[in-house]
């Protein structure tokens, strides 16, 4: 729960924690603002953090690529 | 046919001259062998005189004994034809030592004694003599386990210093050198001639002196080369003995013979490493050597060159493959993602709105009970009110003026007692529908 380091695994670990208490409906009114909140919180980062990866490891990909395909006629 | 001569000296006992003796001896031989004899005898010691006949000395031994011994000779033009004869099947010379069958006549001479008067040689024996001995070396060899001992040494990939064994001055040995030096591909090979005998009666002991001499300097080379011919192609039996096959065999480097012989393989040969028919065999059997190691090489290398190219095409293809796959497995995986993200998400939306949904209906339940509550307080309080409101009506003036009554004002105070007032007011009084006014004339006043 704290939120230095947060990876991604851990994010989408409490993200799917909230939610399964979420919808076993035994949730607080009072907690469930901050609840949601943190979900989408998770929710975002793990977005983000998935969307950062998938560029580098495209990048990276491209990178190597051009060097094998230049060779093959 | 003797005379008596000393008749007198001697009476009864006849004398005779040296020379009736001989003629004597000549006939009594002549009569004992009127024809030619076959005879196996060895050579003890042959020569050839200046007019070309042949002398020679035949003995019979046993052990090391000699147990019969006689002169012999052929004479020029018969001893021309046998020896020819003899060395065309054996490839051997008639020497010292040579068992031979012969034909001879037995001849007594009155000044020269006897002797035997070759007429002919089979060289059929003389060559099953020699085979025989041959096999016995070569069984000999073989039970010691020296026929193959030479070839298990390894020839250097490229054998590059020779030590050759050879006479300087035969043809083959030139041969050799110039197909060394001239070689097309330029190899240098690096040869020192150790000079031996290679024909006749010594050159065994010979070449066996001179292994001795380059086992002094083994470190100096890769092979030893015994060549020899370009001459004639006989007396080759010193290549046949047990002690120079046995050096051969036990040399610490490996031996190439190239003895120069078109007949069957010497036991030299066939203890040597490699045989080899000429020196000049030799000669490209080396450079051949060189040049298939260079061969080989240049294959390598060009193979090395193919392999490594196709090598790094299929590791190429691989990746390639890898890659796609992984560009697949990251894609499907992301979606994945992404998905479990979404679900999350709809999910939360989901059960955030069930719960605020229910907390809703709770809330509105409340409010729904809240209500209907007030409406019976209200109503209460509206029929409370209602009641309050028809006593009230009941109360107002209106009503009661309604009846016929009426309101007195003087200066606009309702008078409820006449003492208020005095004779001459002007007084108002209201009725239920408009209002008159009137002036006082008497009062009573009540106690």
């Amino acid at each position: 729960m704290s939120k230095n380091k947060l990876t991604y695994t851990s994010a989408i670990t409490e993200l799917e924690a909230i939610v399964q208490d979420i919808e076993s409906g035994e949730i607080d009114v009072d907690v469930l603002t901050a609840k949601v909140k943190r979900a989408s919180e998770l929710i975002r980062f793990c977005k983000d953090s998935l969307r950062n990866t998938q560029k580098k490891v495209e990048k990276t990909l491209v990178d190597i690529e051009p060097e094998s395909k230049s060779e093959e006629e | 046919m003797m005379k008596q001569l000393q008749e007198e000296q001697y009476p009864g006992i006849p004398v005779f001259t040296l020379s009736e003796l001989n003629t004597a001896i000549k006939a009594t031989l002549e009569l004992a062998f009127p024809e030619s004899v076959w005879v196996v005898a060895e050579i003890s010691e042959i020569r050839c005189n200046s007019k070309g006949h042949g002398y020679l000395e035949l003995v019979e031994r046993e052990e090391e004994e000699t147990i019969a011994q006689i002169r012999a000779n052929i004479w020029a033009y018969t001893f021309r034809n046998l020896a020819s004869k003899f060395e065309k099947a054996t490839g051997e010379t008639l020497k010292q030592g040579m068992k031979i069958l012969l034909q001879v006549n037995v001849t007594f001479h009155e000044v020269y004694g006897l002797s035997l008067n070759i007429k002919d040689i089979d060289p059929t024996y003389s060559l099953g003599e020699m085979a025989r001995k041959k096999r016995e070396v070569i069984e000999r060899l073989t039970k010691e386990g020296l026929i193959n001992l030479n070839k298990q040494i390894p020839l250097p990939l490229v054998p590059q210093r020779i030590a050759v064994i050879s006479s300087a001055t035969a043809a083959g040995y030139g041969d050799f050198v110039d197909h060394i030096d001239d070689n097309p591909y330029g190899y240098k090979i690096f040869y020192t001639l150790y000079q031996s005998l290679m024909q006749g009666q010594e050159a065994e002991a010979s070449i066996i002196a001179v292994l001795k001499q380059i086992r002094g300097h083994i470190k100096l080379y890769d092979a030893v080369v015994i060549i020899r011919g370009g001459g004639s192609q006989i007396d080759l039996s010193c290549f046949d003995t047990y002690s120079l096959a046995i050096e051969v065999a036990k040399f610490p480097l490996p031996v190439i013979t190239g003895i120069g012989h078109e007949r069957d393989d010497t036991v030299v040969d066939m203890v040597a490493h490699t045989k080899l028919k000429t020196p000049t065999a030799v000669a490209e059997f080396l450079i051949l050597g060189m040049s298939s190691f260079e061969e080989r090489l240049s294959d390598a290398q060009s193979t090395l060159v193919i392999r490594a190219k196709e090598l790094l095409r299929e590791e190429k293809h691989r990746l390639q493959y890898l890659m796609q796959q992984f560009r697949h497995i990251v894609k499907d995986r992301f979606n994945g993602e992404i998905k479990r993200i979404e679900t999350a998400s709809h999910r939360l939306i989901h059960g955030a709105t069930q719960i605020i949904d229910g907390n809703n209906n709770k809330l509105k339940l409340d409010v729904n009970r809240l209500v209907g509550g007030l409406k019976i307080v209200f109503q209460e309080h509206k029929n409370k009110i209602k009641h309050f409101g028809q006593a009230i009506r009941l109360l107002d003036p209106i009503n009661v003026l309604k009846r016929g009554y009426s309101i007195t004002y003087l200066r606009e105070k309702a008078i409820k007692d006449s003492s208020e007032l005095q004779t001459g007011d002007i007084i108002r009084t209201k009725v239920y529908k408009g209002s008159v006014n009137s002036k006082v004339e008497a009062i009573d006043v009540e106690e």
